[in-house]
């Protein structure tokens, strides 16, 4: 290595280093303690004054809280409700942005209609849920695939950024694209589409990371373990071992945990790009 | 009908084909809703009983009146306060810094946003733990140096730390790397000739950095209201409200009141009080938006 | 994605192993309410196996199909597994009814559930509710009547426990049948008693425990458990700045107000009267909250857990109350031990019961009622509330039961099983203002909050609460009176 022709690495560089090592400590030190934690023996969990690093490091928690409570049911669950409902957001998101930019339809029309998403924005998840429940049991849909998915299959945000993003590109490629004669449905798919990928990217994100992670309303709409999803599996296993077994508790996080850390890791620079990109756009 | 409407139509059909199902999915899971749950607010009604007794505005009357009510107000404030300031301030400094030309600073950036997309409902038992008075890290940490862990359990200030700090450690990330794209942004030829013009370091943060970040600071601020104001797993699982409602904000004060103690009056209630100080936010957001030119 | 696959075939390897571990940290829930999932990763695994199927016996002349009984409950752990079996035998035994247990979180969630499927009109058919939720679906007009249809299943009301089937009892009619009922009971360590030299038994008085406590947290605090068999000798750690404690409190959500309701009749007082009369604020009432403040605050031999259970079995408290409901989880867990009481005097004794029974909701078909009553006749009949009060540490609710040569027999093996029946006979049921008013268990726990973490003057909180509980009572009492007059 030829280290005479590095530059020499100057004091605020240093500390600017340091800083950069304690911001990773401080993120990444919980994480790590909740990995560690789930392959100490309960003795060892409960030692006073305790250890960072496993002793005699076990894997008898993972097969424990796998056993706990059915966690393959629940990620099976957890799976479908998030890879149907983000789809479905995305799509209603971009055929609604779409229109909402692009048809000649009347000013009022499209005024109302965007008013409408803006409205919902304001509207908190939360305060929704208890009249929800009664709508989607009134439609025997309560503990069902379609109960947990249909309030969460569109999204106002969503529709929101998508349609700032799509007033931002330039009109002119639409409309040539009209006056080569493409349809409506051809413009959209493949003209805007391939156009609006970043902020597309940035709802889809958006969309999985909440419906991976929702609590409330699954927590609620869900009364089997057929129909329960991760995070409410978590709690639910949280209950069982009460605050006996941290040891299990935190290898039952890490079930959660580790899909989306290694989803990230394999598509961390497009993720990031993505978020920024559609934040910085919308 | 003649040629020009023609046209005219099949755009507003087109239109209303594109967006029917998802605005009438908005609209049957978040306005139907929510004009329900004002209704209720007219009403004293447990959910199941057949006894549905409308009484006007006795319930605003009672629940303004009522010191628990204003004790959670205050709560919702100091949290939501505390977390956005602090997301605010440490996104910015964690973008400042990983905005340098340091190696690894990708890789950080990463490590960094990784809570953001995390459940809430597992940080929240993985700091449960951390803080947990007896067996914690954070117990495990202090005791190196003889320092007593304070009770994050009993102790109504450190209750609403806990659940401030593990907020603010999963949602930094995520403003960091907004404030990292808004630097990215800032046109280099004004750091150039404020340099000409002898501006020092702090002149150049002051006047030239934190201007052309503002729309990204706004957004920032924005989200990070509507997450503190809206979260729920976190303080769930973490305080369940406690201690004496010291943690006890708004959406869950509304989930305690319309799922736990169902009372669908004061539910309804708080879903208004909700619902307006959400408008309100709302519309500041677009003035300001506005006058920065942002959004 | 290859990778992936091994890792979960690992685990799933690893499942079958693990298996033992799981039943030794299921078994450790012990606190006083019963949360939590039962363990359902292999239903298949735990069903009694077809020969062992009694040859059905009634007379079905129709061509039967199954009849599917949904029951909703809240019993997780250790209670779980006992449940499980509970209904897998019941399942095994007969073949025209078949219960799915579904469980739906604590007390409160379950409760919480069946108010949104009431209002969806998909509830369960047979629920568990608790001491303090059941009234308010009964109320609500949810709850099925069951004299007739207990009459028409042969089952013998007049064998239940006086007191415990009259608490379900409303115009003359059964609405919530005695399941798993209990009564708080005195939990000491007996490792810790001797080693402070103390008698082994619980304190006559609240004043004794008081006087004792010195002696007790001068006890080092032991290391904490060790899995294997061979390490018996505890270990002193080094943590200077825990103490040992000589009594834990729960929290509102553990259920607080429960145990208090016996200390505020210890002091004479009463939450309230069966009118509804709030009488919490009165002199003996703000006593008994003085007395849990000082414990804490001023003579700092009892401090608020997190977790009663975990903190008593892991031997950072010597005594507790808690539910009859956690004694197996005690018992099994513990790594010493375990005594119990009856609840500690101060001028008279004062014990609630509490705990859960089995409901049918209302508006079922007949078969239906029938084939929910069918389980539930076989769950409190004398062999199923001896078998799941052997299991559990519940209250058996059959006086056959109470007085079988088979409970007899383990009453002689099991002291602290007798202790607990043996308080039965001095309990009573509990004052209106827990259990009839929606939510004023909580209510009473918050206020218990204020005054023992909060440090409030207890005059002011109680007559806060007073004032709470009216606003809230008002509707069931209204609603009451329209139902019964």
């Amino acid at each position: 290595m030829p280290s005479n022709t590095r530059p020499r690495i100057s004091l605020p560089q240093i500390l600017a280093y340091i800083a950069m090592a304690i911001v990773i400590i401080l993120v990444g030190l919980p994480l790590i303690w909740m990995l560690f934690a789930s392959f100490k023996q309960t003795d060892e969990i409960y030692r006073m004054p305790g250890t960072f690093f496993p002793e005699q490091p076990t894997l008898m928690n993972y097969p424990a809280a796998w056993n706990a409570v059915p966690f393959g049911r629940y990620f099976a669950n957890s799976v479908i409700t998030t890879v149907v409902a983000t789809a479905s957001k995305m799509i209603l998101a971009l055929f609604c942005a779409y229109a909402l930019v692009y048809t000649k339809a009347p000013k009022w029309l499209k005024d109302g209609a965007f008013l409408l998403i803006v409205a919902a924005l304001m509207v908190p998840g939360q305060v929704v849920i208890v009249p929800n429940y009664v709508t989607m049991s009134m439609l025997h849909w309560a503990d069902s695939y379609q109960g947990i998915i249909l309030p969460n299959a569109a999204t106002a945000f969503g529709t929101f950024l998508l349609r700032q993003y799509c007033l931002g590109l330039p009109y002119e490629v639409v409309e040539a694209a009209e006056i080569d004669g493409a349809s409506h449905w051809q413009r959209l798919w493949l003209v805007i589409m391939p156009m609006a990928q970043p902020a597309l990217v940035t709802v889809g994100l958006f969309a999985v990371v909440s419906e991976w992670n929702d609590f409330l309303w699954p927590l609620i709409i869900t009364n089997t373990n057929e129909m329960r999803t991760l995070p409410i599996g978590l709690y639910r296993l949280y209950q069982t071992e009460g605050l006996q077994n941290w040891g299990i508790i935190m290898a039952g996080t890490v079930f959660v945990v580790a899909p989306i850390v290694l989803l990230f890791v394999r598509s961390q620079k497009f993720i990031i790009e993505g978020i920024a990109a559609g934040a910085v756009r919308g | 009908m003649n040629r020009r409407q023609i046209p005219l139509l099949r755009e507003s059909l087109t239109l209303v084909g594109f967006v029917i199902l998802n605005i009438t999915l908005i609209c049957a899971f978040t306005f139907y809703p929510l004009i329900q749950g004002i209704q209720l607010s007219l009403y004293q009604w447990d959910f199941i009983s057949p006894f549905k007794i409308f009484v006007g505005a006795r319930n605003y009357v009672r629940m303004f009146g009522d010191r628990t009510f204003w004790q959670i107000m205050r709560n919702t404030f100091v949290f939501t306060f505390s977390t956005v300031s602090l997301t605010v301030l440490c996104a910015f400094g964690l973008a400042l810094l990983l905005s340098l030309p340091l190696r690894g600073r990708e890789w950080t950036r990463g490590v960094v946003f990784l809570p953001t997309l995390l459940s809430g409902a597992a940080i929240a038992l993985v700091f449960n733990y951390i803080l947990d008075d007896r067996y914690g890290m954070l117990t495990q940490f202090l005791h190196i140096f003889n320092i007593k862990s304070p009770s994050f359990y009993t102790d109504p200030f450190w209750a609403m730390a806990g659940i401030v700090v593990t907020m603010v450690w999963k949602q930094a990330g995520y403003g960091a790397v907004i404030l990292i794209a808004g630097l990215q942004g800032i046109d280099h030829t004004l750091y150039e000739a404020a340099a000409i013009d002898g501006a020092g370091r702090r002149a150049r943060l002051w006047y030239i950095t934190i201007p052309s970040l503002a729309p990204m600071l706004l957004f920032v601020v924005v989200t990070g209201i509507l997450g503190a104001f809206q979260s729920f797993d976190i303080i769930k699982v973490m305080t369940n409200g406690g201690p004496i409602n010291a943690t006890n904000v708004l959406v869950y004060n509304l989930y305690e009141r319309g799922f736990v103690n169902f009372e669908a009056g004061p539910a309804g209630v708080l879903t208004v009080v909700i619902f307006v100080i959400m408008l309100v936010l709302t519309i500041l957001q677009l003035q300001v938006g506005a006058r920065n030119n942002a959004v | 994605m290859d990778a992936k696959l091994n890792r979960r075939q690992f685990l799933r390897a690893m499942a079958v192993v693990g298996g033992s571990t799981l039943i030794v940290a299921c078994g450790a829930q012990a606190t006083s309410q019963p949360t939590a999932e039962p363990t359902a990763a292999a239903p298949a695994a735990t069903e009694a196996p077809a020969a062992t199927v009694a040859p059905t016996v009634v007379m079905e002349p129709t061509k039967t199909s199954v009849i599917d009984v949904t029951y909703w409950g809240s019993f997780s752990g250790g209670l779980g597994e006992a449940e499980k079996a509970m209904v897998d035998s019941f399942n095994a035994s007969q073949s025209n009814v078949k219960v799915n247990y579904q469980f739906q979180g604590n007390y409160e969630e379950t409760a919480q559930k069946l108010t949104a499927a009431l209002q969806a009109k998909q509830t369960p058919d047979i629920s568990l509710l608790s001491d303090v939720w059941w009234f308010k679906f009964y109320v609500a007009g949810a709850l099925q009547p069951v004299k007739d249809l207990m009459a028409a299943a042969k089952v013998d009301t007049t064998d239940y426990v006086d007191s415990l089937i009259n608490e379900g009892t409303r115009k003359g009619d059964i609405h919530w049948t005695p399941f798993a009922r209990s009564t708080p009971l005195f939990y000491y360590n007996k490792d810790m008693f001797a080693a402070a030299g103390l008698p082994d038994r619980g304190p006559k008085t609240w004043a004794e425990l008081a006087e004792w406590a010195p002696k007790l947290m001068k006890l080092p605090i032991m290391a904490q458990p060790t899995p294997d068999a061979a390490a018996t000798t505890p270990v002193p750690t080094i943590a200077p700045d825990t103490k040992l404690m000589a009594f834990a409190h729960p929290n509102s959500a553990s259920y607080v107000a429960w145990l208090f309701q016996g200390v505020i009749w210890q002091h004479g007082g009463h939450y309230s009267d069966p009118d509804f009369t709030i009488r919490i604020q009165e002199e003996n009432g703000v006593r008994a909250g003085k007395f849990y403040q000082d414990s804490v605050l001023k003579d700092k031999w009892a401090y608020n857990a997190k977790d009663i259970g975990a903190d008593f079995l892991n031997g950072l408290t010597a005594t507790t109350m808690a539910s009859t409901g956690g004694l197996k989880g005690f018992e099994k867990n513990a790594k010493f031990k375990v005594g119990t009481a009856f609840l500690p005097e101060v001028d008279q004794f004062g014990c609630p019961t509490g705990g859960a029974g089995l409901a049918i909701l209302a508006g079922l078909p007949a078969e239906k009622q029938q084939a929910a009553m069918q389980y539930i006749a076989y769950a409190t009949s004398p062999e199923g509330t001896t078998t799941w009060s052997q299991a559990t540490g519940y209250m058996p609710v059959r006086k056959s039961a109470v007085e079988s040569d088979v409970m007899k027999q383990y009453f002689a093996a099991s002291p602290n099983a007798k202790t607990a029946v043996d308080q039965l006979a001095k309990t009573q049921p509990q004052d209106s203002a827990r259990v009839f008013i929606p939510g004023g268990d909580q209510i009473i726990g918050k206020g218990l909050e204020r005054i023992m973490i909060g440090a409030e003057d207890v005059a002011t909180v109680w007559a806060d609460v007073k004032m709470t509980l009216e606003e809230t009572g008002a509707p069931i009492k209204e609603a009451m009176k329209a139902i019964e007059g």
